[in-house]
């Protein structure tokens, strides 16, 4: 664009005033680059301030250790730290398994729904759009502390095994590390499968219906449908609900304090409430807290650039 | 025109980190912590409006002093008051910290070293001889006295006499017993009545902790930072009785407040081993009134073991802003030499201090029928006397998780020599 503006201002040269052309220059492609920045400078500079300045911060902590208010730079200590310390990795793990588990079992299921509510034939449409995604607009402390009572080891779970005989005496969900796990999954996938189907169901409506009426003209099965036709339509909402599912459960930390507050021993603790026990509910060491909070950065990352690589659109 | 965008943005950074910085040093130099500028108002912080804010309001109304301010009480759940203390403290501005700050015993030490400075110490100000023992030992650092005690966590053993009648066993029988005794005596009560004799959390090690203060042990070392797990021969009973009580079979296991509250309200329990706080939720169930009593904690069978412990308990500070003065004039003027103010806080709020002079008081020798006639408050002082004091130091929670672990472990049966080795470590690697 620029440079398409200033041929144009040297073909134009010779008819015009050397005071039209400075003239020009003021309020041409350079003042116009002025009034743009004045319009995003105060985003620039709120980002700068409450982003990036605290980054930059946070990292230069992730250099520093001890209690309190008494930091002093230890290199590379806190990163080798990490790498020996049980609680983070046992952390590291659980947040894994939540990850690998939870996002593509509720990606699935907020497609599935998606389709089937987005079926033209289907009655009583909003009101199961909105029983799907009531449950986007509850607390997270509130439905943590429902399940809890719902999987505690009087609550109506366990009631409801029992009376239909599926179990012989009460089981304590949380008291037991695998049980609590499926308990977690189960409880973020409950409330998080209604929000990503709201995204399928925008999408579906811009998928052109002539698509589907050609596929059926040509003898193209349902599944046939969904898997060559919706689900490559809907690629890059897939891509973009996985990606922000994937740093939401990295960090995932109301439910794990709610439900389980880590329990049994650490079978349950996530990355992000590590970092909360780090800083408030021991001596507060917030230089490895830090250090501990960029790894969750640096998988973002990571895991980002793998999606962008396995689904996103070659450039 | 990259380059540009890049040095705008660059310079708009720079331009950004400069107010920043700039506005650092305005604050941290505006705070000046030294001057003891005349304040007319100050502010405490608590969290529990049916226990340690009703105190500073009784307080308030029992100040004899001769200071003119005005106190603001303001209520702040336990856990923002912890981040906001270690927030606001840290980045070393003090706007907008209170000057009377309540802070939990097993936390204190931690507090008192990560930030020095940061509290005003009362050494002068209030007398130390006149609280509880083990209450000193927590709340000073460095031959400084800064914590002012307040309530007391003494552990109490509440038992339901009309269950020990039905299995043979009087309130005598319990008292000043030992675990293992204990054990014995749930056992029978089990066959007799098919009650559990207490409730157990296995992701809450509180009966340890309390077993191991009866012989005047901790997770660490006096020094308050060395872990003190592997090794430690109170520890290590300490264990090995709380597997024998998971292995007699005799507690219902609960994951949570509710429900352990939820078991002793409905009669699922025999005891309920625990700080007296628990007191007002006992006397919930009112249709248990005259079954209960309460004895002392039972001790672990060691040599030197005492039958009396602690559980949680906390204490005031002043914190180094200004008006500290006023806070500390305020403190010695309520908590800190008013008898009176104590015998208001048992009869109003049920709350039991560590100020040795209030125990004489008429308040104390009430007899509560609730338990039988017995005099609660004044045995509940006594015992609060006898409490090992241990310096809990920084760790408490910290090393305690890694416990929980490692007691999940010998639960299931691996050698405790090797778990309490294996948490030693973990600890000694975490707490560098």
């Amino acid at each position: 664009m620029s440079q398409l503006g200033t041929k144009k201002a040297e073909v134009d040269l010779p008819v015009r005033t050397k005071y039209e052309e400075s003239r020009r220059q003021k309020t041409g492609v350079f003042f116009k680059k002025k009034v743009g920045w004045l319009f995003v400078i105060i985003s620039v500079i709120a980002i700068t301030i409450f982003n990036f300045y605290p980054m930059v911060q946070a990292f230069l902590l992730s250099f520093q250790s001890g209690m309190g208010a008494n930091l002093e730079y230890v290199g590379l200590d806190n990163w080798r730290r990490l790498f020996g310390d049980p609680t983070f990795i046992a952390a590291l793990t659980n947040t894994t398994i939540y990850l690998l588990i939870q996002v593509p079992l509720m990606i699935i299921l907020a497609l599935f729904f998606s389709v089937l509510l987005n079926d033209p034939k289907l009655k009583f449409k909003s009101f199961f759009r909105i029983a799907i995604f009531l449950p986007c607009v509850t607390s997270l402390v509130a439905y943590s502390v429902v399940f809890k009572y719902l999987f505690g080891i009087d609550g109506i779970v366990n009631q409801f095994l029992l009376n239909f005989g599926f179990i012989s005496e009460t089981v304590n969900f949380l008291a037991d590390p695998f049980w609590a796990k499926v308990v977690i999954i189960l409880a973020i996938t409950w409330r998080w499968t209604g929000y990503n189907m709201i995204f399928y169901l925008a999408a579906l409506q811009n998928v052109d219906k002539s698509i589907y009426e050609a596929a059926r003209i040509d003898g193209a099965s349902s599944f046939q449908q969904f898997f060559q036709i919706t689900v490559p339509m809907l690629k890059p909402i897939i891509l973009f609900t996985s990606i922000t599912s994937t740093i939401g459960t990295l960090q995932i930390f109301d439910e794990i304090v709610n439900i389980t507050n880590g329990g049994p021993g650490n079978a349950t603790i996530s990355i992000s409430q590590y970092i909360y026990n780090l800083s408030f509910e021991y001596s507060p060491d917030f230089g490895y807290a830090s250090t501990v909070s960029y790894v969750i950065v640096i998988l973002v990352v990571i895991l980002s650039i793998i999606q962008f690589r396995v689904a996103g659109e070659k450039k | 025109m990259k380059k540009f965008n890049l040095m705008f943005l660059a310079a708009a950074s720079m331009a950004a980190l400069a107010a920043c910085s700039s506005g650092d040093e305005e604050a941290s130099g505006g705070s000046g912590s030294e001057g003891s500028a005349d304040v007319d108002e100050i502010t405490a912080w608590a969290w529990d409006p049916a226990f340690n804010i009703a105190a500073l309001e009784n307080a308030k109304e029992a100040y004899n002093g001769d200071g003119d301010y005005e106190v603001n009480i303001i209520e702040n759940a336990q856990d923002d008051i912890i981040q906001k203390l270690n927030t606001g403290l840290s980045s070393g501005t003090t706007n907008g910290m209170p000057n009377i700050v309540l802070i939990e015993d097993y936390r204190a030490q931690s507090f008192l070293q990560a930030y020095p400075d940061a509290f005003h110490p009362l050494t002068d100000v209030i007398n130390a001889e006149d609280f509880a023992d083990y209450k000193i030992a927590t709340t000073s650092f460095e031959d400084e006295q800064y914590g002012l005690p307040f309530d007391s966590g003494v552990a109490a053993l509440y038992v339901r006499t009309d269950y020990l009648e039905e299995a043979g066993y009087s309130v005598e029988d319990v008292t000043d017993i030992t675990w293992q005794e204990y054990i014995e005596i749930g056992k029978d009560v089990k066959e007799a009545t098919g009650k559990n004799m207490l409730t157990l959390d296995p992701n809450d090690l509180a009966q340890v902790r309390m077993m191991i203060q009866t012989n005047g042990s901790w997770y660490v070392e006096e020094d308050g930072s060395t872990p003190n797990i592997a090794g430690n021969e109170t520890l290590e009973k300490g264990f090995e009785t709380y597997k024998e009580l998971m292995d007699a079979d005799i507690a219902k296991i609960v994951s949570d407040w509710s429900q352990f509250v939820g078991a002793f309200n409905s009669g699922d329990v025999a005891s309920v081993p625990t700080g007296n706080w628990i007191t007002p939720s006992v006397k919930q169930a009112a249709d248990q009134s005259g079954n209960w009593a309460v004895v002392p904690m039972p001790r672990l069978d060691m040599e030197g073991a005492v039958n009396a412990s602690n559980l949680g308990g906390s204490s005031w500070y002043v914190l180094n802003v200004d008006g500290k003065e006023q806070a500390a004039d305020f403190l010695l003027n309520t908590f800190g030499s008013n008898p009176e103010l104590y015998q208001t806080l048992v009869e109003d709020i049920g709350a039991l201090g560590t100020y040795s002079p209030a125990a004489e008081g008429d308040a104390y020798a009430v007899e509560d029928e609730f338990f039988g006639g017995q005099q609660l408050l004044s045995d509940l002082s006594t015992w609060t006397d006898e409490i090992p004091a241990v310096n809990y130091g920084l760790h408490t929670y910290a090393i305690e998780d890694i416990l929980v672990t490692g007691m999940q472990d010998y639960l299931n049966g691996a050698e405790l020599d090797t778990v309490l080795e294996n948490v030693q470590g973990q600890a000694e690697a975490q707490l560098k």
